[in-house]
């Protein structure tokens, strides 16, 4: 079939929205008719080339954090049918590999092989071809900046239908990525005082998982006054415009003692802000890295003698180290119950051929995230 | 096709070795060729009714008719044919089984409780998981089958959900893996994972067969300071002594003054329950050996309709002691069946040694009356 996809040809280019060729599902696959797409800053990273190695070749359509409407489903699909409504996961979860087989679907083993094609799951091939014919690769092999798209059901989550899937997108990468960073790989717990460095797509959600989990202090980090108003809005209690300026206001938001638990979650990581971030953690404090640092970023900043001294742990996480089978249904629950602001999140919303203007508010920070509305 | 296996028809019953009729696979299923299976305790607990819903509970879990029963959930095969859909295993694959599904999308598997898989929950209905209709029958029409644990492995074939298979290298002898596929796993399990046994450790295993000497195993190679094995069999005891315990006692009596003496009044870190049959009144001096802060984990299969249990409530709340359930360990069977099989192969973990005697199915009840007897610590039925 013909539809419509925001296409990246070249680092530094512009989404160029054309017409491609879509094939049919094969084993294992599914059509979807997408609804709505988060623009996320890891597809900037594609623009910039940061993540230059660990994606599709290019060319490749954009988008990983969609919903939409299941309309075709191809052999052997097990556990979804024609109009079944989905979030997709932004790396699948096969249920059988060792990763996901011991609670880190996060780390689907899978998802890591096939990444970097940006090619089928199932076969290695592509479903996705521009109207000439070239194969098109996907970024996490998703491609949800397109009407439609062909995936691997192990990409896919079914959610219930009287959820709105221009809030539910949200839930493929950003939310559950901030909201699981503070959750899970900080274990934000009663009583602790965190930072979250970078108040955007990710770090508005790890102000929300910091305030469930019940956080006393919430310093949200950020240049962008109207992100630092908005995080304030979703449960921080400090705002600072830079790390220097909480660095000073330790004795204040702390008592000095410094943060038990520190987010890193900024548009591109970064090693020297990583180091002087490390700073804000106070004694056994956890510091989360979730922002992705540039590919070819070979060290970073962080003082050694304080991890021994200190006691201070360095913490990796990939999309908030949850799992997108238990955790999207219940952050939507928690969403339908007022726990979890998905609303607030939605600062723009544009048209798949206004797709470029999305990215530029983005660079602006105008945007927490800006949103894609298909027809 | 037709296959024999080892059907029991009631509780207190001997298991009979019949003729059974078993269809091709659909869609999600695999036909296996069995080829070792462990007597494990909990198909004797169907003999003896413990683990038998009781018959005014079956329409509340969608049972008709319980019996016959093929029994047997401790195994390993090799795949004989594939329905449509299967993606994990191949005609010809070596598999362990694994006696709680794991579909890989529930709320437990996403999460790392596999051993709670949601997909479990039919295990005394005839269906398959798959859906919901029988592939197995008595030959010449006879009833259709319950398969213990949706496996049978006491038949020489098959058919189960493609949930429940686990493929495995084929180096590994077929009888190693089928021990794993339970006991092991149970028991090591419950040591290494549920009690979290760490270095330094004081450790009471209560009760020495198939689980419990796995659990001394676990226990030992978590690094425990005392290994302390508790069963009233000489034999266990010393079998106990070669896979790690460092002290056995023939009763939770005599044990404890003992505890008490080498680790200075403190008690026990950890114990774990393994006897073949878990009696409430047991968990009195379970909970005993458990000092201050200290664990206990529930193993062992207690009757299904017992409902109380001698735990002294008054203890446990100002000692802060947890009592902790397990199934299969608290493990994962996709991750940790492989990684134990890993753990045999660089010889850290005793297989071929759990093996007391091996019978042919046709001598099925035998290795049952030896396990009654206390004179296994595991029998394996080799099919022929």
């Amino acid at each position: 079939m013909q539809t419509k996809a925001a296409v990246l040809r070249d680092i530094g280019q512009e989404w160029s929205v054309e017409d491609i060729e879509l094939d049919p599902p094969k084993a294992g696959e599914v059509l979807v008719q997408i609804k709505a797409s988060g623009m996320c800053h890891s597809d900037e990273h594609l623009v910039t080339g940061d993540l230059a190695g660990a994606t599709s070749p290019m060319p490749l359509i954009g988008g990983h954090e969609g919903a939409g409407i299941v309309l075709e489903v191809g052999p052997n699909v097990v556990g979804l049918e024609p109009g079944d409504h989905v979030v997709f996961g932004f790396i699948p979860a096969c249920g059988r590999c060792p990763s996901c087989a011991s609670g880190h679907s996060n780390l689907c083993d899978v998802g890591g092989a096939a990444f970097p094609t940006g090619r089928q799951i199932s076969d290695g091939t592509a479903r996705h071809h521009t109207a000439d014919g070239e194969d098109l690769g996907l970024m996490c092999l998703l491609g949800t900046f397109a009407n439609h798209t062909v995936v691997h059901e192990s990409s896919c989550v079914k959610i219930d239908k009287d959820l709105p899937l221009d809030r539910a997108c949200l839930l493929g990468c950003g939310v559950v990525t901030g909201w699981g960073s503070a959750v899970y790989a900080a274990e934000v717990g009663p009583g602790d005082f965190v930072a979250v460095v970078g108040a955007g797509g990710i770090g508005a959600n790890a102000v929300q998982g910091a305030k469930l989990a019940g956080a006393r202090v919430i310093a949200a980090i950020d240049p962008v006054e109207f992100k630092r108003e908005t995080a304030m809005q979703l449960g921080a209690t400090h705002t600072y415009a830079s790390i220097a300026e909480a660095m000073e206001a330790l004795g204040d938001s702390t008592w000095g003692r410094g943060f038990d638990k520190v987010i890193m979650t900024m548009g591109v990581g970064n090693g020297d802000a990583l180091g002087e971030a490390f700073h804000l953690g106070g004694k056994r404090s956890k510091i989360v890295v979730t922002n992705i640092h540039p590919t070819v970023e070979a060290s970073i900043a962080v003082p050694g003698a304080f991890l021994t001294l200190f006691e201070k742990q360095l913490v990796g996480s990939l999309f908030g180290s949850a799992n997108i089978r238990k955790d999207i249904p219940q952050l939507l629950e928690l969403y339908t119950q007022g726990q979890l602001d998905l609303d607030t999140l939605v600062t723009n919303t544009y048209t798949l051929d206004e797709i470029n203007q999305g990215f530029e508010d983005m660079r602006n920070g105008k945007n927490i995230r800006g949103v894609l509305i298909f027809d | 096709m037709k296959s024999r296996a080892a059907v029991l028809h009631g509780t207190d019953q001997e298991w009979q070795v019949e003729e059974i009729e078993v269809d091709a696979p659909k869609a999600g299923e695999v036909l296996i060729e069995w080829k070792a299976a462990g007597l494990c305790h909990s198909d004797e607990h169907m003999v003896t009714g413990d683990m038998v819903p009781p018959q005014e509970a079956w329409p509340l879990l969608g049972i008709d008719d319980l019996w016959p029963v093929v029994g047997g959930h401790e195994g390993a095969g090799v795949v004989s044919e594939v329905g449509p859909g299967v993606t994990s295993v191949a005609v010809g694959d070596h598999v362990s089984a694994s006696f709680i599904p794991s579909c890989g999308r529930c709320r437990y598997c996403s999460t790392g409780r596999q051993n709670l898989c949601d997909a479990g929950a039919g295990a005394f209905l005839k269906g398959m998981i798959t859906d919901g209709t029988s592939r197995h029958r008595m030959a010449g029409g006879g009833p259709e089958l319950t398969l213990f644990a949706k496996l049978g492995t006491f038949s020489q074939y098959s058919v189960v959900s493609e949930d429940q298979v686990i493929k495995v290298d084929t180096d590994f002898p077929l009888e190693a893996v089928a021990l794993v596929s339970c006991g092991v796993a149970t028991g090591w399990g419950s040591a290494t994972n549920r009690a979290a046994v760490s270095p330094g450790d004081t450790v009471v295993v209560v009760g020495i067969g198939g689980i419990g000497i796995n659990a001394v195993q676990g226990a030992a190679m978590a690094g425990a300071r005392h290994v302390i094995a508790v069963d009233p069999i000489e034999f266990k005891r010393e079998k106990a002594m070669e896979f790690g315990a460092t002290h056995t006692f023939s009763s939770m009596e005599d044990a404890f003054p003992a505890v008490m003496e080498m680790s200075e009044g403190m008690m026990a870190d950890k114990v774990i329950m393994t006897p073949g049959v878990l009696y409430g009144e047991l968990m009195a001096l379970g909970t005993q050996l458990a000092g201050k802060g200290g664990t206990i984990v529930v193993t062992g299969i207690a009757p299904m309709t017992q409902t109380e249990s001698s735990v002294n409530l008054f203890e446990l709340a100002m000692w802060n002691k947890e009592i902790k359930g397990t199934i299969f360990g608290s493990l994962n069977p996709r991750a940790d069946i492989p990684k134990l099989l890993n753990l045999y192969r660089d010889g850290q973990l005793k297989l071929d040694e759990l093996i007391t005697n091996r019978y042919t199915l046709d001598e099925i009840n035998d290795g049952y009356q030896a396990m009654r007897d206390g004179s296994n610590i595991r029998g394996v039925v080799v099919h022929g």
